[in-house]
């Protein structure tokens, strides 16, 4: 044999050796993410209130969508899910992209303190949020307070009222995390090139100019990563309406969300009826699925033009 | 050299290993859904093990989570040796799968208990599967300085209390501090504390479980109206009340009393330490006899996986012995009762006053804990749009009966 081989060096080994230096990671992501995942694909498709667990096909997903004791309160929290959601988008994200643009603003004094003042409920812990909001909102507790001072206007069950219930426990969720897109929106803004904007602004284009043809189609790419990871995390929102409402979603499932709804059926049951782990799979596959089909869009749409 | 750290290392592991299989006694663990009162039960089990030489570690979970956390341990053979067992249902369901022990024939469960005590965590072969352990009343707790102001006296008839609450109502009180933020003590505290009132004991709930009465009879239907009448005195806003807020509300002076259960109890000693309360039974409609909701609430009992069965039975034989008992009691929470039948003295003199609430009366348990237990929801649910005044009582007691015809057929 004369045909020479690729000499294999230190620069080129050849070979999968590649595969040595991701393995530790795979191992990790198979164990904990994908093999989970997959078994509570797998999970969905068995009554696992019988022992042992009997398979029943798509039984669980006919009932979570069909059935009338499931179905109520899954597509309930469906709806819910969206309008926590759409609260998020727009209030958190329009708030979080106005306060960046005030504090990339070059002439502005103070802008430490404010960055800190926008950022700092980001830091609480959502069971404190949930709790200070709590009392803050309670007619019975902050009420003659309120009342002290004249503001009888707020005196209301905000927290108990169907109607206002749902929103009001967003905007306490936006108002703690407005910070992160603003956070966000403020790095991507401050590495727009100062250069197009002096030329923009010597041409006569106005600041709102400035901001809409210039500022925001260059960090159109943040703003998709934003409103991918508030899809994602409002559709697995729990813990906020954890701590106001309780796992019930109350006043009368006005705030049950995919997430509490996911929560009271497959992992501790409703009230004290034991839990049932098949339809939870059910409910946790099927978001998982509408995440899919809303993040693919929404990637494709902001993320192209990089 | 490196020879020399292998085996040192191999050593020290070895050397360790026997002493950790030297050292061993049996330590068993305990299950729980009470983390609160993991002080107690620590002192309990301390006195368990001066007594025996057993050492117990109480393994306590979140309450509301303690279910589905015992049932996947079990499962998966890793639970506890000894675990607290919830009455009725969700109790008897892990007998019935084979997780909790048959204790019928440990020395004191049939001899020291009486039926009422056992009834909870009897199966349906007639095997008890738990010891009794405690037991709760539900009560309503009332301010009685506030009372004193205004000249009124503890409400013997439903009819009273209305009067109290309307006399509360024009001095500017809020006469009760419960509301419906939580969505279950409206249920659980409330109506099925004013339940037995209207339809009996637990031979009468029995006829609801068959079948034979339906929940919109007169009985029932005058329950729902009657609690109706009590939501009007709620406090404003009381759709955003949560349990926790009733002993604030009355340690605050801002509402004058709470339906809660005795296990509510303790609530004032730390904030409100001056806090003047009394506690009456929610009294009976006029023409019917004074009953409580006096829950069976708490048991333990074996694991039948448990590596330790002589130990774990040894101990629920303490547990049903009156001396066990006694000391059980000394170590309970407040606002909670011993189950036994022997003279168990209570040392804290308010809850033997709360226990003291359900000696005469007729005595059950909560209205759906045996068989209706899947009117939990549906219960709470038209409680709350009666309280919200979306929905009449008699459309109400239809919807719920439909849905008890339908628990019945299965």
């Amino acid at each position: 044999m004369t045909t020479k081989k690729r000499r294999r060096n230190g620069l080129h080994p050849g070979g999968s050796y590649w595969m040595m230096y991701i393995l530790p990671a795979l191992a990790v992501y198979i164990f904990f993410m994908a093999y989970p995942m997959l078994d509570s694909i797998r999970l969905s498709l068995y009554n696992s209130n019988v022992v042992p667990r009997e398979f029943v096909g798509l039984q669980n997903y006919i009932d979570l969508f069909t059935d009338k004791t499931h179905s109520t309160r899954f597509w309930g929290a469906f709806k819910n899910t969206w309008v926590f959601f759409f609260f998020h988008m727009a209030f958190q994200n329009v708030l979080g992209m106005l306060f960046a643009v005030i504090l990339t603003n070059r002439t502005m004094r103070g802008k430490r303190f404010y960055h800190t003042i926008v950022f700092l409920p980001c830091t609480f812990a959502v069971t404190v949020t949930g709790y200070l909001f709590r009392m803050i909102l309670s007619p019975v507790l902050s009420g003659p307070a309120f009342k002290s001072v004249g503001l009888d206007c707020l005196v209301y069950h905000w927290l108990g009222d169907e109607k206002t219930a749902l929103a009001i426990v967003s905007l306490v969720s936006v108002w703690q995390w407005v910070g992160i897109p603003a956070m966000m929106f403020f790095a991507a803004l401050q590495n727009v090139s100062e250069d197009v904007l002096e030329a923009a602004e010597i041409e006569g284009c106005n600041s709102w100019q400035a901001f809409w043809y210039i500022k925001y189609p260059l960090i159109l790419p943040v703003v998709g990563m934003i409103a991918i990871l508030t899809f994602v995390n409002n559709f697995n929102a729990f813990d906020i309406v954890y701590a106001m409402e309780g796992p019930t979603g109350p006043p009368n499932y006005a705030t049950d969300l995919i997430g509490t709804l996911f929560y009271r059926v497959g992992v501790v049951g409703v009230n004290v009826t034991p839990p049932e782990p098949g339809i939870g799979a059910a409910i946790s596959t099927s978001t998982f699925f509408m995440l899919l089909l809303g993040v693919i869009p929404t990637l494709k749409v902001t993320q192209t033009k990089e | 050299m490196k020879k020399h750290i292998a085996l040192l290392i191999i050593a020290s592991i070895v050397l360790s290993l026997a002493s950790f299989v030297a050292a061993e006694e049996v330590t068993l663990t305990m299950g729980s859904w009470r983390n609160e009162d993991a002080e107690p039960v620590q002192q309990m089990l301390d006195k368990y093990k001066e007594i025996s030489g057993v050492s117990i570690r109480f393994e306590p979970t979140r309450n509301t989570e303690y279910n589905a956390n015992l049932r996947l341990q079990l499962e998966g053979g890793t639970g506890p040796d000894l675990f607290y067992s919830r009455s009725y249902t969700v109790g008897r369901k892990l007998y019935e799968d084979g997780y909790a022990m048959d204790v019928t024939d440990i020395p004191g469960v049939m001899e020291n208990f009486d039926d009422t005590a056992r009834h909870a965590w009897t199966a349906d072969d007639g095997k008890v599967f738990a010891v009794p352990f405690a037991a709760v009343n539900h009560v309503v707790y009332y301010d009685k300085d506030v009372f004193a102001k205004y000249d009124l006296e503890v409400p013997t008839t439903f009819e009273e209390l209305l009067k109290v609450c309307e006399t509360l109502k024009e001095n500017g009180e809020t006469p009760f501090a419960n509301g419906l933020a939580e969505n279950w003590d409206i249920l659980e505290c409330v109506f099925c504390g004013m339940i037995p009132n209207y339809i009996g004991g637990f031979e009468n709930r029995e006829l609801y479980e068959s079948g034979e009465r339906k929940l919109n009879d007169e009985y029932f239907l005058r329950a729902l109206s009657d609690f109706e009448k009590l939501t009007k005195y709620f406090p404003e806003g009381f759709q955003s009340v949560a349990n926790a807020d009733g002993p604030m509300l009355l340690g605050l002076g801002r509402a004058v009393m709470f339906i809660d259960g005795s296990w509510r109890s303790g609530a004032w000693d730390v904030d409100f330490p001056d806090f003047n309360w009394g506690a009456f039974a929610i009294p009976a409609p006029e023409g019917n006899a004074q009953a409580i909701c006096h829950h069976s609430d708490m048991a333990i009992t074996g694991n039948n996986a448990t590596k330790h069965p002589e130990e774990v039975k040894g101990f629920l034989e303490w547990l049903a012995s009156p001396e066990g008992a006694q000391i059980v009691t000394d170590c309970l929470p407040k606002g909670f009762f011993p189950m036994i039948s022997s003279d168990v003295k209570l040392a804290d003199e308010k809850t033997a006053g709360l226990k003291a609430l359900s000696d005469d009366a007729i005595r059950d348990s909560r209205f759906m804990w045996n068989t209706l237990f899947e009117l939990y929801t549906p219960l709470v649910d038209n409680l709350n749009g009666i309280a919200n005044g979306t929905i009449t009582v008699e459309k109400a007691a239809d919807a719920l009966t439909k849905l008890q015809e339908e628990i019945v057929a299965k």
